[in-house]
């Protein structure tokens, strides 16, 4: 052994400039292999899943109920604790397959998490619905039969998913040494959180999770659809499950947080939403990215103390996941004023109407979007964004009055974005034939471009965006001398 | 010939108006013309489905040549099959037909191709695309490479029954995520790994490892997958499959198709200085001959051996034709360049709207570019098999083509000018792989404990794993629970293992010029010497100056500049030995091998100029020293061999001596030139005696000194016949080397100390 390592340290040691270390991830590497960073596209939003950080900002802690308050009830399946745990109330899980640990945290459905309360659950879940629903509702219509198979979202068939791993992305070395899932079961909200031992326990846990799943038809989760669920599949697939063992109805809410909250908040990570607009604030909470390094230190001393931190970072997230759907649940059933505040930002408001038409919710969107219209100031992607709408729709009136709008903030605020411009040119120039009219509009477009000057770095694409309107105008000036 | 433009009709009468200019027939040292072959063929076998008999009758195949017919029967007796067939012959109909066939019995199979870059890849699948179409079958065939969209992956991942990929995505990409292939490891029937030959050296070696990781997911997965490999002619293709793929192979190599008439012309540039043995530059000869065919409308290939060369001989050859053709008809090809304008040059090629490519030995995979009429090397490629290769790229079935061989001043070069049997009659060399170098070794051992956790008992290459295993525990890599060990780290193992070239990473040239963008990139080995500070980097023709290498980001930046000269530097070299393994004696040498360190470090460059070559000024170059350990072999002069010499005259001998060796030495591997290093030390450290040190330019090595330790006799006979037939007189650049270099006794010096050392015969 010591002979082996000799051998390699000669090798390694001479070349320990030229070698990455071990961790180093951010490696460039040749062609093809640097391509494969971007192979599975769940690296990189995992990655971004695992930078997480709790603002740094002493924040406000929440009062009311703690965690520690929430009565536990024990699970008859689970036995007693391995004294290292039993200060914890993590309980050791038997199963055919092997064991594991568990700890379960009930919570009443009179639990304030941030600004919802989990028994507004009950009345936000069917809107869920449209997540789903429209697809085979319409689909099961079209063929002209009443749909069997399809169940709609109801408490209590709705698994809430949050894994805590040993590494990035969803390859097969990244090991879920925590598994965190919810749901609610009569007047609870149960969090149940498995840890491992060490790997080999991993085929025990997962066993126990295949179990519970039948139950449930709606899986929850933030960032699970290139995250948590491939990564669990992935599991199922090494420790022998095979690769069908569920088929759940996915609700991944990052994707609608994107759609909603993409220019308003400062990222779309789930503590920034929480924070922002859930009325949660965490105290000393683990950064994400930190987790895999205290299961380490776990598996060399066996001591659980640094997991804790891991077990409360993950529970927060289940709450929270929870107090989320809630609030997606409660938008999608029309109750924006109501039971979750109206937008006050243009740009917030725009696409909350945006997203609520695509969810086919125009009846809940309609509010919302006539109030973007009436907004006097706002950035001219507002306007910009509503106008693409309406212009999908041939509402060209409508159009032409945002772009004008848009045209107007831009140029008085001197902001280089000159879509609309560009758009009530191709309008002019197309529709109505209009030369003068257009040659206005490209002309000003060009002027706002040019303002800014260009920077060196990553203006290829603005270049390329300048060099397309000289064209314009250029076409524009022989069409007009004709 | 057209009397007003001076045009040949054919290539054939170019090539007879060619034989009646004695300037340049003088030149020619040897004609060898290959006569048309005929096609030898077999019936089409009984059991092919008569669908794909009908699609390949639909295609004009009405038999098939005996080398595909005899792979056909070799794999469906379910053996692991090398196919050896030079460029052109019909070789992907080797592996293509059984896979088909196979898939045509039961749908659910699949099939997993390798081709060393993605180009290649491409152009198999719309081969295989158009005969499923002609059988109106759903036979999918997909690549999977770093250009394929997200959007599709997921499909072809499930759906795809052929999947066409590289090494670099199996490695990075496929293997660490097996459990997303699940289709495609259950039902894994063929493994196919085409240009066999390209894997060898550093990045071979790094392949026969991914190979053991995707034989280890298949086997988990409950699927032996048969091999099926295709490679240019090499001198153990065999031996190579096997080591390559851990598995015994069955040899095809009786090629049935046909070629037309070849001719190779062996082209030495006349001698300007008899006197210091000095030939007229090859490039500028080179430059002469395509432009010649250029001229004459023939749609050429030259192949220059580095970068620069390829860079130099593009400017030439624009300047030549600017005015007769367009400036985009003749362009530059290597490996620097970023794929899209490779794609796009592959393309002009096929299309023949690009009637010249200047490339490095990039071109000499079997990227389609179609098969042209001429081909001009400029120097001898180094390996015979690269020879056949490059000058494959012109042959056709029914028409003739010509070879241009020009020789460079180099030592290797003249022997092979001078010796046209031995080029002609020897087989080419053999393919070199070292799997079980320690340190690329243990880079496969954590990506396979990363895509699964190994087992007590399990082995992986020769080196005990469980020795391995335990060290990747204490370096806290791994986790062992029982009889298992753990991936546990949170790094992704892959990303920062490049199996393309001792270093992990390249650096980045930057043109500054307007804005900033990336023109192309180096490998790390070569960056101290093409891409210090002020050096010229000529891309596409056009010069640029680095302004700044960023050594430790790895990124050179660059601005346009218009000079008249270009850069070359030079590397100090300090070795130590560390360990002999081996060591012989025979007549007055000891011949040793083990393992070394090496220190290099680059100097200084030197300002040449374009066109003259002559030496216009220097500079000092200043970035880190390289420490290397590998391993090497050495021999050393016994006192009675070195008697009578003072250390002049021993240093000018042993230096005169490794400059041969160094350029003779490829003859017995089938590597880079740059790969392996000479060293000559009049009294060096280890031996207290004159010293002649060998070693591979990888860590840990990778065969190429053991190699030559073995055939040492033979080396030093050759290099002895070398020296002692050359016709100069007191050395040239094509033996010893010049004398300003070697001293004007350097040649009588170098070969008298061979024959003090019983070496000489």
């Amino acid at each position: 052994m010591s002979a082996f390592r000799d051998r390699f340290n000669r090798l390694r040691g001479n070349t320990a400039a030229a070698e990455p270390s071990i961790a180093d991830k951010e490696n460039g590497t040749t062609n093809a292999a640097s391509e494969a960073v971007v192979e599975e596209n769940g690296y990189v939003e995992a990655q971004e899943k695992f930078v997480q950080n709790c603002s740094e900002e002493q924040c406000e802690v929440e009062e009311g109920t703690t965690v520690e308050d929430a009565p536990i009830e024990q699970d008859e399946s689970e036995s007693e604790s391995p004294p290292e745990w039993a200060p914890y109330d993590v309980r050791l899980v038997r199963n055919e397959m092997g064991e594991f640990l568990a700890k379960e945290i009930r919570y009443p459905l009179d639990y304030h998490h941030g600004h919802h309360a989990f028994a507004e659950w009950g009345n936000a879940v069917n809107a869920l619905t449209a997540f789903h629903g429209d697809e085979q509702v319409m689909g099961a219509a079209a063929k002209g039969a009443v749909p069997s198979t399809f169940v709609p979202l109801r408490p209590d068939n709705v698994l809430f998913l949050d894994l805590e791993t040993t590494g990035l992305g969803a390859g097969t070395g990244n090991v879920p040494f925590m598994l965190g899932i919810a749901y609610f079961e009569g007047d609870h909200y149960i969090v149940r959180q498995s840890i491992i031992r060490h790997p080999a326990e991993e085929r025990a846990m997962l066993a126990d999770l295949k179990a519970r799943l039948p139950k449930y038809h709606y899986l929850v989760t933030y960032n699970g659809r290139t995250f948590d669920w491939p990564l669990i599949q992935s599991r199922f697939i090494m420790n022998g499950f095979g690769s069908k063992v569920w088929e759940p109805l996915h609700l991944d809410f990052l994707h609608p947080s994107r759609s909603i909250w993409r220019n308003t908040l400062v990222s779309c990570k789930l503590s920034y939403v929480e924070e922002e607009r859930l009325g949660v604030f965490r105290e000393d909470d683990l950064p994400g990215s930190e987790a895999p390094g205290r299961y380490f230190a776990y598996l060399a001393d066996g001591d659980p103390k640094p997991l804790l931190d891991v077990f409360r970072h993950n529970e927060i997230d289940m709450l929270s996941l929870a107090a989320l759907a809630i609030r997606f649940g409660h938008l999608l059933a029309g109750r924006i004023g109501t039971a979750v505040p109206m937008p006050t930002e243009p740009e917030e408001l725009v696409r909350t109407g945006l997203w609520l038409e695509r969810m086919g919710e125009e009846h809940s969107a309609a509010p919302l979007l006539a109030g973007v219209r009436r907004v006097q100031e706002a950035s001219p992607s507002v306007w910009n964004r509503l106008a693409e709408r309406d212009k999908r729709l041939g509402q060209w009136e409508d159009a032409i009055s945002l772009w004008q709008k848009a045209a107007h903030a831009a140029e008085r605020n001197a902001i280089s974005d000159w879509d609309a411009h560009i758009e009530l040119s191709m309008y002019y120039e197309h529709k109505t034939k209009d030369i003068p009219q257009a040659l206005t509009y490209a002309r000003s477009a060009l002027e706002l471009a040019l303002e800014q000057p260009l920077s060196g770095r990553a203006d290829s694409k603005r270049r390329k965006e300048i060099d397309a309107l000289r064209h314009r105008l250029d076409r524009l000036m022989r069409k007009a001398e004709k | 010939m057209n009397q007003w433009t001076g045009r040949a009709r054919d290539l054939e009468e170019w090539l007879e108006e060619l034989k009646k200019e004695p300037e340049l027939m003088d030149n020619v040292t040897h004609w060898h013309t290959i006569p048309p072959r005929d096609a030898r063929t077999s019936p089409l076998p009984n059991d092919l489905a008569p669908e794909l008999k009908e699609a390949l009758r639909s295609r004009g195949i009405e038999d098939l040549y005996v080398h595909q017919a005899k792979s056909y029967g070799a794999v469906r007796a379910g053996d692991h099959v090398v196919a050896v067939t030079p460029t052109a012959s019909g070789k992907t109909m080797c592996y293509n037909l059984p896979v088909l066939q196979s898939l045509l019995e039961n749908s659910d199979g699949r099939a997993l191709y390798m081709f060393p870059t993605k180009a290649l890849a491409q152009d198999q699948v719309a081969e295989l695309q158009k005969l499923a179409d002609i059988m109106e079958v759903d036979i999918k065939t997909h690549t999977y490479d770093g250009d394929t969209p997200p959007t599709v992956r997921t499909a072809i991942r499930n759906a795809g029954h052929i999947v066409v990929t590289n090494p670099d995505m199996l490695h990075s990409a496929i293997l660490p995520h097996h459990t997303k292939w699940v289709k495609l490891f259950e039902n894994i029937r063929y493994i196919v790994i085409d240009e066999l030959h390209a894997y060898r050296g550093v990045f071979g070696s790094h392949v026969a490892n991914v190979i053991r990781r995707l034989k280890r997911i298949c086997r988990f997965y409950g699927s032996s997958p048969q091999f099926i490999c295709a490679s240019a002619t090499i001198d153990n293709p065999k031996e190579h499959a096997e080591r390559l793929i851990g598995e015994s192979v069955t040899l095809v190599n009786d090629n049935g198709a046909p070629m037309g008439e070849k001719h190779f012309i062996f082209y030495n540039p006349p001698v300007v200085n008899q006197q210091l043995g000095i030939r007229r530059s090859s490039v500028l000869e080179t430059r002469k001959l395509a432009g010649m065919l250029l001229r004459q409308g023939v749609q050429t290939i030259v192949f220059a051996r580095s970068r620069v060369r390829v860079e130099l001989l593009l400017t030439y050859l624009q300047e030549l034709v600017r005015d007769k053709i367009g400036d985009k008809t003749i362009r530059g090809y290597r490996g620097g360049y970023l794929p899209k304008l490779r794609r796009e040059i592959e393309k002009g090629l096929r299309s023949g709207e690009i009637r010249g490519v200047v490339s490095t030995n990039a071109l000499e995979l079997g990227i389609d570019i179609g098969q042209l009429q001429a081909c001009v090397l400029n120097g001898y490629p180094g390996t015979v098999a690269s020879t056949w290769q490059q000058s494959g790229r012109a042959g056709r079935r029914k028409t003739s083509s010509v070879t241009f061989m020009v020789a460079s001043s180099n030592p290797l070069d003249q022997y092979i000018i001078q010796n046209p049997d031995y080029f002609f009659n020897r087989p080419p060399e053999r393919a070199l792989i070292h799997p079980d170098n320690l340190l690329i070794l243990i880079d496969h051992v954590k990506c396979a404990a990363y895509e699964l956790p190994f087992e007590l008992g399990e082995t992986f290459g020769s080196e005990n794993l469980e020795d391995m295993l335990e060290f990747l525990v204490d370096e806290k890599v791994l986790h062992r629970t029982g009889s298992r060990w753990y991936w546990m780290e949170q790094s992704f193992p892959a990303h920062g293992i490049s199996l393309r070239s001792a270093a992990q990473e390249n650096f980045i040239i930057i043109d500054m010029t307007e804005g900033s963008r990336v023109l192309g990139e180096v490998d790390r080995f070569s960056a101290p010497t093409l891409i210090h500070d002020e050096a010229i980097y000529i891309h596409e023709g056009v010069q640029y100056q680095v302004e700044k290498l960023d050594y430790h980001e790895k990124k050179a930046y660059v601005r346009e500049v218009d000079v008249d000269y270009y850069t070359d530097a030079n590397m100090a070299v300090e070795l130590k030995v560390l360990h002999a393994d081996k060591e012989k004696t025979s007549g007055e040498i000891v011949r040793t091998y083990g393992e070394v360190t090496v220190n290099a470090k680059a100097t200084i460059f030197k300002k040449i100029r374009l066109r003259t070559h002559e030496n216009i000024g220097s500079g000092p170059i200043h970035l880190p020293e390289e420490e290397l350990h590998t391993s090497g072999y050495w021999f050393s002069f016994s006192e009675e061999a070195a008697k009578g010499k003072g250390t002049n005259e021993m240093q000018c001998a042993l230096l005169g001596l490794a400059n041969v060796l160094v350029h003779i030495a490829p003859v017995y591997l089938m590597c880079d030139p740059l790969d392996i290093r000479v060293v000559p030390q009049v009294k060096a450290i280890h031996t207290q005696r004159p010293t002649i040190y060998f070693y591979d330019r990888y860590p840990g090595g990778i065969g190429l000194s053991e190699r030559l330790y073995e055939v040492h006799d033979e080396l030093l006979g050759r290099a002895h016949r070398l020296i002692s037939n050359c016709t100069c007189l007191s050395g040239c650049p094509a033996c010893v080397g010049p004398i300003e270099e070697v001293g004007l006794l350097g040649k009588a010096q170098a070969l008298q100390l061979l024959e003090e050392a019983g070496a000489g015969r």
